[in-house]
Formats: structure tokens, sequence, C-alpha cells
């Protein structure tokens, strides 16, 4: 399988289901890279992964694929572990790797389940740009007759949360657009802030679309809860300690490192958000703390 | 028939117990003996294992699930009791994995690594049954209630590291695990003891007498004079209801405000809780967390005209944030608040955490 046959899969899983996360379908195209790697060692079936997982992030550079990506080759680690044999390890592999996808698929349901209670009868809420997940938990939370009213950031430069007002007017839920800038005005009015996730990184702490960082630092202020929802499989090994930390390949789209003279012109597309500001996380794996995100990391890596 | 009338002397037991439960909790002192109900529990459900009939592991839990939601639904604000049967729930589920043969014993809650690795969707129904479990059930909970009657002892003898000589230490309301620490640090040091008397029950004013009775120089003060005071103390140690699983503590109310005031003036925050309080509870999951008591204590009914006029309230707990509480002491020793997630993970199985 080639790179043009990797990238077409890729976008064509992405395509597919609008709904399906980025890292879920980097895990299906690995899986069929897999499938049809004709490799005979096991050191050259990583290599091969390893640029296939560039080939991905050069489409797609934000945190969750190259998350994905490692999280893949730490199962085919684990599972080579145990085979010795080539074959049969590659056999064990693609069926494991099909129950994985069909475990993950149902982490966004689990999500919801653990956080619509968290919502109370009349509450105000506060969310950030599109995220799938938040969609989830606030349609089953209105699915439970809840009655709530959400404001949503407009999030430039791609407009995504007048997607996230559109979704959720389908629903019937009371939505008002504000701009990215009128948050720290909005947030004495509301109960509580729950974005979603493009990365969990060790510490605790955040990666998501440029105004979250600003939105949990206002909420902080105030001292409202602030809740993260996300699904288990993006939890990446990163520590930064600041903005600056987070590795340049993730802060910019991946046309844009591809064809900036100098990347300090051009606008980051996401932030951090550090684990003090962050009340609780709601993950497929139970409610965590922030500290308890790295216990998770530290049992699959080490 | 002897079967018949075992099963009627449980269930009598059993409603004992819940009506036990039911009155208990209104007004009588909010801190009731915890230790004393977590026993009780305990031994409640030794007998329910014991006498019960049952076929399977899978059986029990359900028996035990289904007492446990009556004993809960008695008295929601008493914690200890769904701790126990959670406790309870998980000597059964490692005894019925021990019994199996399978190694596991180390990690039975998700985690990626188990998302990635496991061959199959692993539904473990419990059905299997196993003639050595009852038994083995039995000897696992005696021990659990071993550990019960020793963790106020425990905790008192980890008195001495924490209390130095000459020191002020405030606390709030009555505690009897408070009470013990401070009076076996006493057996060997001098120190002085601030007790806020936490209206409208005032038990503060019992605890000052009990601890006098063990030779403690101990002040009472008002609830209004605890940020006054809070610049002359070195240490606040305090008692609570329950642990949740933030690290956040439901505890008697006033204990809110003695909280930020030690926060203000950086003084340490010491919470000595013994494990069965830990609770897999968050503050804002459900309506159920505050409780209120007649209003007469705050406003007697005898003030006539204002009464039509107010409203009165009379809440009994307090909710108290991870971030102002210094340290945890419990019978296994001292932990942070932001630890409090790990040992939740080691006493009960997530599956568990809704009865």
């Amino acid at each position: 399988m080639n790179e043009q046959e990797l990238v077409e899969y890729f976008r064509t899983q992405m395509g597919k289901d609008p709904d399906m996360a980025s890292a879920v379908a980097a895990i299906r195209t690995l899986l069929e890279f897999l499938k049809r790697d004709q490799g005979e060692t096991l050191f050259g079936l990583r290599e091969s992964l390893t640029s296939a997982t560039d080939c991905l992030t050069g489409v797609d550079s934000s945190v969750a694929v190259s998350s994905a990506g490692e999280l893949f080759l730490r199962f085919i680690s684990l599972t080579s572990l145990e085979h010795q044999d080539l074959s049969q390890c590659k056999k064990v592999m693609e069926e494991r790797g099909e129950l994985f996808l069909q475990k993950i698929s149902m982490s966004r349901a689990k999500v919801a389940k653990l956080c619509h209670t968290f919502i109370k009868d009349g509450a105000k809420i506060l969310t950030h740009s599109y995220s799938r997940v938040v969609l989830r938990v606030l349609e089953k939370a209105a699915a439970e007759k809840k009655r709530f009213s959400v404001y949503v950031t407009e999030s430039q430069p791609d407009a995504a949360g007048e997607l996230m007002a559109a979704a959720l007017r389908k629903l019937d839920v009371p939505v008002t657009v504000v701009l990215d800038a009128a948050v720290g005005a909005v947030v004495e009015k509301v109960d509580l802030v729950i974005v979603g996730a493009e990365g969990v990184v060790e510490s605790g702490g955040i990666i998501n679309k440029i105004g979250t960082y600003q939105m949990a630092v206002c909420s902080k202020a105030h001292n409202k809860l602030f809740y993260v929802v996300a699904e288990s499989f993006k939890f990446v090994r990163l520590y930064p300690l600041n903005q600056q930390d987070v590795p340049d390949k993730f802060k910019y789209k991946a046309d844009t490192l591809r064809s900036s003279q100098s990347l300090s012109e051009e606008h980051p597309v996401i932030d951090y958000t550090p684990p003090s500001l962050i009340t609780l996380l709601f993950t497929d794996l139970g409610v965590l703390t922030p500290s308890a995100v790295s216990d998770e990391l530290i049992k699959l890596y080490l | 028939m002897p079967g018949a009338d075992k099963n009627t002397d449980l269930s009598e037991r059993i409603e004992a117990f819940l009506a036990d439960l039911k009155r208990g909790g209104t007004g009588a002192g909010p801190l009731r003996g915890s230790a004393e109900t977590a026993r009780e529990t305990t031994a409640l459900l030794r007998r329910i294992t014991a006498q019960a009939r049952w076929s399977s592991a899978g059986d029990l839990m359900e028996i035990i699930r289904k007492e446990g939601r009556r004993m809960t639904a008695a008295q929601p604000s008493e914690t200890t009791v769904g701790n126990m049967v959670r406790r309870v729930l998980k000597i059964i589920r490692e005894e019925y994995a021990r019994s199996r043969g399978s190694s596991e014993e180390t990690d039975q809650q998700e985690s990626l690594h188990k998302l990635l690795t496991s061959g199959g969707l692993s539904e473990e129904n419990f059905r299997q049954h196993f003639p050595t479990l009852k038994a083995n059930v039995i000897e696992a909970i005696n021990e659990l209630l071993t550990e019960l009657e020793g963790t106020t002892y425990n905790i008192a003898m980890q008195a001495l590291e924490h209390i130095h000589s000459n020191e002020v230490i405030m606390t709030i309301g009555r505690s009897r695990t408070v009470e013990d620490f401070l009076k076996d640090a006493a057996r060997k040091r001098k120190f002085h003891v601030i007790v806020a008397e936490c209206a409208p029950f005032c038990q503060g004013h019992k605890m000052a007498t009990s601890l006098s009775q063990a030779e403690i120089e101990t002040t009472v003060i008002p609830d209004a004079a605890i940020f006054a005071v809070m610049s002359r103390v070195n240490k606040v140690i305090i008692g609570t209801q329950t642990v949740l699983a933030n690290g956040g503590l439901r505890a008697v109310n006033g204990t809110h405000t003695l909280a930020l005031a030690a926060k203000h003036h950086s003084t340490p925050l010491i919470v000595c809780a013994p494990m069965f309080k830990l609770s897999p509870q968050f503050p804002n999951e459900e309506d159920t967390f505050h409780k209120f008591v007649s209003p007469h204590e705050v406003l007697p009914f005898t003030e006539g005209e204002i009464l039509s006029k107010v409203n009165v309230h009379c809440p009994v707990f307090d909710y108290v944030p991870p971030e102002l509480i210094t340290l945890f002491i419990s019978n296994i020793g001292g932990n942070a608040p932001s630890y409090i997630y790990r040992l939740m993970s080691e006493l009960y199985h997530p599956e568990d955490h809704e009865l």
C-alpha cells in the first residue's frame, strides 16, 4: 500500500462518516495498511507503520492522528511480545485491531452516559467550537428531559461554532453564538463550561482549538466548573509546560506547515490548557481528575 | 421449618436496620457514629451471605446489591452504608476470580492497556458455582470487620508525627476520630486546642468537655470568630462525614469557612478520615448532596411573628473543595487529595459505583 493509496483510504474513511473522529479514521487506515503489508520482519513492519503515520500527519496534522499512530504502534509492540511468529502475530493483530475499533466506537456513548448526570436542570453551559463528543453529551442530557441553554463561541478562523449552534438548534436547545472575545464577559452568566479535546497530555492538561485556554482562565477566575470530555484514545505522551512547548507540527495545519515561509507569521490553531484549570475529565475509562491521567498513560506505555 | 425461620429472622434484622437508619438521620447530630454504622452494615452483609439462598457469585451480588439499594434509599446522606456494600461486592469479585484461578487480582479496571491487549469482549457473568466461595467470602468479610475495628487506633497512632509540642490546633464540631487522635498525642505532648462550636447543634461543646477531661487545654470559640483566631493557629485538624471521589469533603456545616480561613493564612488543613468514608460520588453529580433538618435549631418556633416573613434553612453538610485540603490521614497512612482516585480504584470496582 503506497503513500497515495494510504491518503486516499484515509480521506475516504473521513468522508464516509463525518461523525467519526479523525483518530478512528487513522486507526482504520493503519489497520488496512497492516492487512496489506507484505513485510517479513517485525522491524520492517514497525518502520513502515511509522512512515505511514508520518504520511497521515502530512494530511491531517492534528494531535489526535499522531496519538492514534503512537497507540497503534504500541498495540503492535504489545501483541508482538506474545507471539514470536510474524504471520501468526499478524492474524492476532488483525483480530484484536477489529475488536479495538469496535470498543472505541462505543466510547462516545460511554462518555455521554457518564457526563450527562453532571448537567443539572436549568443549567447554562458554555462550550467552545465544534466538538462531536460535547454534542453527544448534550444530546443525551436533552434526551433525559433536562432543560439547559448553551453559549457557543464562534471559534474563528473557521467559524466552527456556527456548526455547533446549528446542530444544537436541531435538538431544540436554546443556543447563543458569542464572539471569541466575549468569553470573559459571558462566563459570569454560565454555570459550567464543557469542552472537548483534540489531545489529552500526560500532565492531565488538554490540547484543543485555539481559545480554550482563554476560556479556562476566565472560568477559573470566576470559580466556574470546567469539564473536559474526551475519548481515551486521545491520550498522548506529551508533557508541555507552556504554550511554546507544544510542537509546531501540531500548532499549524498541514498545508500551512508545507507552504509557509516563516511560521512566526502564521496563526496557531490549537493551544494548551494546563491541568490546574481543569475540574474533571470525562473519558470512557471513567471520570478522572487531572492527576489520574498520567496513571493511565503509565499503565499503557511503561 | 428451620430454613423459613432463618429467612424471616434475616428479613426482620434487615427491616430493623433500615428503620434504625431512617430514624438515626434526623437531627440527632450530624456525625452519628459512622464507624458503628459501617460495622453494623458489614455484620448484616455477612449474615446475608451466610443465610440467604444463593448458588453462584452472580446471585449473591444481585442479592447484596438489592439490599444495598434499599439501605442507601433509607438514608441517602449516610454514605458509609453504600461504601461497605461496594467493599463487599469487590470482595466477592476478588474471591470469585481467585477461585477461578485467574490472575485478575491486579487490574480489574478499564485502562488503555486493557483496551489494546484483551482477547475478546470479556463479559464476566459470575455464573460458575464454587463450593468454597461462601467460606472464602465470609472469611474476607471477617477480615474487613477486623480492619474496621482497628481504624480509629491506626489513625490515632499517627498522631505523634503530626502534632508537636506547644502547638495550637483548631478543630470544629465533634469527630470521634479527631478526639482519639488528639488524646493519643496528648499522652506525650503538651498542646492547645481551639474548638469551634459549630452551631446550631453545638457539638463542639461536647468535644471540648471530652478533650479537657483528657487534660488537654481547650478553648471554645463561636463560628464567627474562626477567621479572627486563625492567625494564631498552627494546624487545623478536622473529621468529615464523607470523602468524595475528587478528594473533596462532605463535612459538617462550617467546615468550608474553616478551610477558607486556613487557606488564607496558609495553615495546613489535615483531615482524619478512615477508609470506609471514601465514597465514589462526585459533588455535582446528584441532588442528594445536601440534607436539611428542622430549622427550629436556627430559629425556634416560639419566634412567632418573624416566621411568616422569612425562609429559614438548616443545612447539615458543607462541601470543601480538594484545593483547600493539605493532607488526608487514614488508617493506611497519609495521602494527598490528588491521590484519592488511586485509593478509590483499589477499594471499589467501577461497575459498583452505581448500585
